[in-house]
């Protein structure tokens, strides 16, 4: 066939044919190739994920003194946490990796530090005292700089509980009977989140470790259905059970916003959450601020008490600016880590033991006015009775099997099937314990 | 210069294309044959292990079918809603111009916003329809709370957005359609009901093949809605595959299966669009 002179130069076939090969060069090549490492830069990257306004506030004025005296500029990059891991591994893949990131789970923790992605940080760890559970050492190096503890507490309100003659519960009968006390008009007796979500594994989980439940023996066998054990989680949903008629509508899909929203707007009697709900309390409804109490979560007998931790800190990377991100890491964590705190003075609740004692951290209006509770909060971390756990730290040692229990929200499901199914307590332990072993064999 | 022209602009579409959709695409499909915890693992190849996982699995299937009847219900409601919009926005009114505008409104809200605006309004204790519920004396209701009403929650929002584009769309179509078609109808002693069904309908029925296949995708792979609302739950009874595929990939560290679920769906979606556009040709040969 004789050749058109409008013939085009490329015609469909090559066209697809090289797209093809182009599309699946670049994809092999992106998974095959290791990551590149920016050469040569002076710029630290710090990915922060504390939004707060004035924290955000804080690392801009930090990053500019530290160039002053260092000449070194120092890059701050702010995200949402639930989205700090995809950031990091992201910014490794493509060889523009962060210096220093903000962390929020010691899985990530783990998964960075076996890849050997991030450096031990025992130089600037080792010499201080720090409170319970929290360092988190993977063969006595400790990879994390932790900066607080947002422990879960159980927040009352003590002018209701003097008004109806309560007291502090000590058992879950007794929380339960104060639950009921307090409801009044619109006011509901308490909100603890049931939903899919991470508001219910930090704040509804912990009268489980009260009453000594545990995910996993010493050798990563799940143990929640266990002889013993599996009676305690069951006796956990029973009480849950009997809670769920003293919370508003909506308790399933209740979110970190919503509990806080709910407490500090006098709509709940109690709540759970870390000490934001003081520093919102104080801007947004002072009245119920003064009056709100802290206490730990209870077990059935009254003989266990329990919080639940939430921690952050910050990690250094191993990139060709190692050096450099660990003398401004040291730089932070000495002379500026108190102005850091008192971006949320409460909430940010330390968990190196000498910031308790640090005059110039306790000259703050905030910690001042809130002494009794911040007492309350530190001796939550040093105190060894007092049980300082979460879901993802549950485990013989740091590792990502009960990070998947955790992100699987299995413990979430757990409560769904009892309150939602209306599955018996036995049951749904065993779904949960069988859901465990899916996840984690 | 013709002569070059076109292939040069064909090359800047095709590069753009590789880089921004093929490639990432490719890439994501080749994710599903290794196993990888995190983007930052050695990928070890697994072959179709990650499939047969995916397909064994309750979860996946479960996933599907939430997708199906998320975006079937959901564009049913849609295309019905936006029909009728359209047809009373046909019609010449008083302020008509001000109620097209804010007709198209929920449309141009971000979902982010739509989303945690409405979950403000149903709190439970705080929220607007709550409380003017409770004083009207009606029992509250659990807009989030079992299976089902979870469902029916994400549903309504994504109506209540995504309907202005079924209106404004048809609207504008309707205002191709010969009036001469109407009147010739209504010579012939049809009714306002045959006119819809038989003049205005068939005129449109291109556009309407349009609406449902660009809405039944964009609802099948609608992410931020039920992520924002109830993040699959609860038990499960609203997370789709594309809320299956982040979860498994980002919390649960298991990359490759969460490409893996990302591959079925788009293979899903495909077969699908194939079947839809054999049952509803865009080309009339007749």
């Amino acid at each position: 066939m004789k050749k058109s002179s409008n013939s085009p130069l490329i015609t469909r076939r090559q066209t697809l044919q090289g797209a093809g090969i182009l599309g699946l060069g670049a994809a092999l090549s992106s998974l095959g190739a290791p990551a590149l490492r920016a050469q040569g830069r002076k710029e630290i990257r710090f990915l922060n994920c504390e939004t707060g306004k004035d924290t955000l506030a804080f690392f801009d004025r930090i990053a500019k003194e530290y160039q002053e005296k260092t000449g070194i500029e120092v890059r701050i990059d702010s995200v949402p946490l639930g989205e700090a891991f995809t950031k990091i591994t992201n910014g490794i893949r493509s060889g523009t990796p962060y210096d220093i990131a903000n962390v929020g789970f010691i899985g990530h923790v783990l998964i960075l530090a076996d890849q050997g992605q991030i450096v031990p940080l025992n130089e600037l760890t080792d010499p201080y005292e720090w409170g319970n559970n929290i360092l988190f050492p993977m063969d006595g190096k400790v990879y994390w700089y932790p900066f607080d503890y947002n422990l879960s507490v159980i927040y009352y309100r003590k002018d209701l509980y003097e008004q109806k003659g309560l007291s502090i519960p000590n058992t879950w009968d007794d929380f339960v009977a104060n639950c009921q006390a307090t409801i009044e008009g619109r006011r509901k007796g308490c909100l603890f989140p049931i939903g899919s979500n991470g508001a219910t594994n930090w704040m509804s989980v912990a009268f489980m470790w009260a009453e000594g439940v545990k995910l996993f023996d010493d050798q990563w066998n799940v143990t929640l259905d266990a002889e013993g054990m599996k009676s305690k989680a069951a006796a956990y949903l029973d009480f849950m059970e009997r809670l769920y008629p003293t919370m508003p509508p909506g308790a399933i899909q209740a979110d970190y916003a919503t509990v806080l929203s709910n407490v500090v707007g006098g709509s709940v009697a109690h709540g759970a959450y870390a000490g934001r709900v003081l520093e919102a309390a104080e801007r947004d409804n002072p009245q119920v601020a003064e009056n709100l109490g802290i206490m730990p979560y209870m077990d059935s007998a009254g003989n266990n008490k329990a919080v639940s931790h939430g921690y952050d800190g910050w990690v250094v990377l191993k990139t060709d600016n190692t050096g450099p991100a660990m003398e401004f890491m040291r730089w932070m964590t000495t002379d500026r880590l108190v102005d850091f705190l008192h971006t949320a003075p409460v909430h940010f609740q330390p968990a190196r033991l000498d910031i308790y004692d640090n005059d110039r951290w306790r000259d703050n209006a905030m910690i001042k006015k809130y002494s009794q509770q911040i007492e309350t909060m530190r001796g939550m971390v040093t105190d060894d009775k007092m049980l300082v756990t979460s879901i993802d730290t549950q485990g013989p040692y740091p590792d990502i099997r009960p990070g998947k229990v955790f992100e699987a929200f299995v413990m979430p499901e757990m409560l769904q099937n009892k309150l939602i199914k209306g599955m018996s307590s036995m049951e749904a332990v065993e779904t949960a314990a069988a859901r465990m072993r899916d996840l984690v064999n | 210069m013709t002569r070059w022209m076109l292939p040069a602009f064909l090359a800047v579409g095709v590069i753009v294309t590789l880089v921004l959709i093929v490639g990432p695409a490719v890439y994501a499909v080749s994710l599903s044959f290794f196993d990888l915890p995190s983007l930052t693992s050695d990928p070890v190849w697994v072959g179709l292990a990650k499939y047969q996982a995916v397909l064994a699995s309750a979860e996946f299937w479960n996933a599907l079918w939430n997708g199906i009847v998320y975006a079937g219900l959901a564009i049913v409601l849609q295309v019905v809603l936006g029909i009728s919009f359209a047809l009373v926005l046909h019609q010449p009114f008083r302020g008509r111009a001000l109620v097209r505008g804010m007709a198209f409104l929920p449309y141009l809200l971000p979902t982010v916003i739509a989303v945690l605006t409405f979950k403000w309004m149903v709190d439970g204790s705080l929220g607007i329809v709550t409380i003017l519920m409770d004083d009207w004396g009606l029992p509250p209701i659990y807009w989030f709370e079992t299976e089902q009403a979870a469902m029916i929650s994400v549903i309504l929002i994504s109506v209540w957005l995504w309907t202005p584009f079924v209106t404004t769309t048809f609207l504008a179509g309707l205002q191709t359609v010969p009036t001469q078609l109407y009147e010739a109808a209504r010579v012939d002693g049809a009714g306002p009901v045959r006119r819809f069904f038989h003049v205005t309908l068939p005129v449109l029925r291109p556009i309407l093949t349009v609406i449902v296949l660009l809405r039944g995708v964009w609802m099948f792979n609608k992410f931020d809605v039920i992520w924002l609302t109830t993040g699959g739950g609860p038990l499960g009874a609203t997370e789709h595959l594309p809320i299956l595929s982040y979860r498994t990939a980002f919390a649960l560290y298991d990359i490759g299966t969460g490409a893996a679920v990302a591959t079925i769906s788009f293979l899903f979606l495909s077969l699908a669009v194939f079947l839809y556009f054999r049952a509803f040709p865009m080309e009339d040969d007749a």
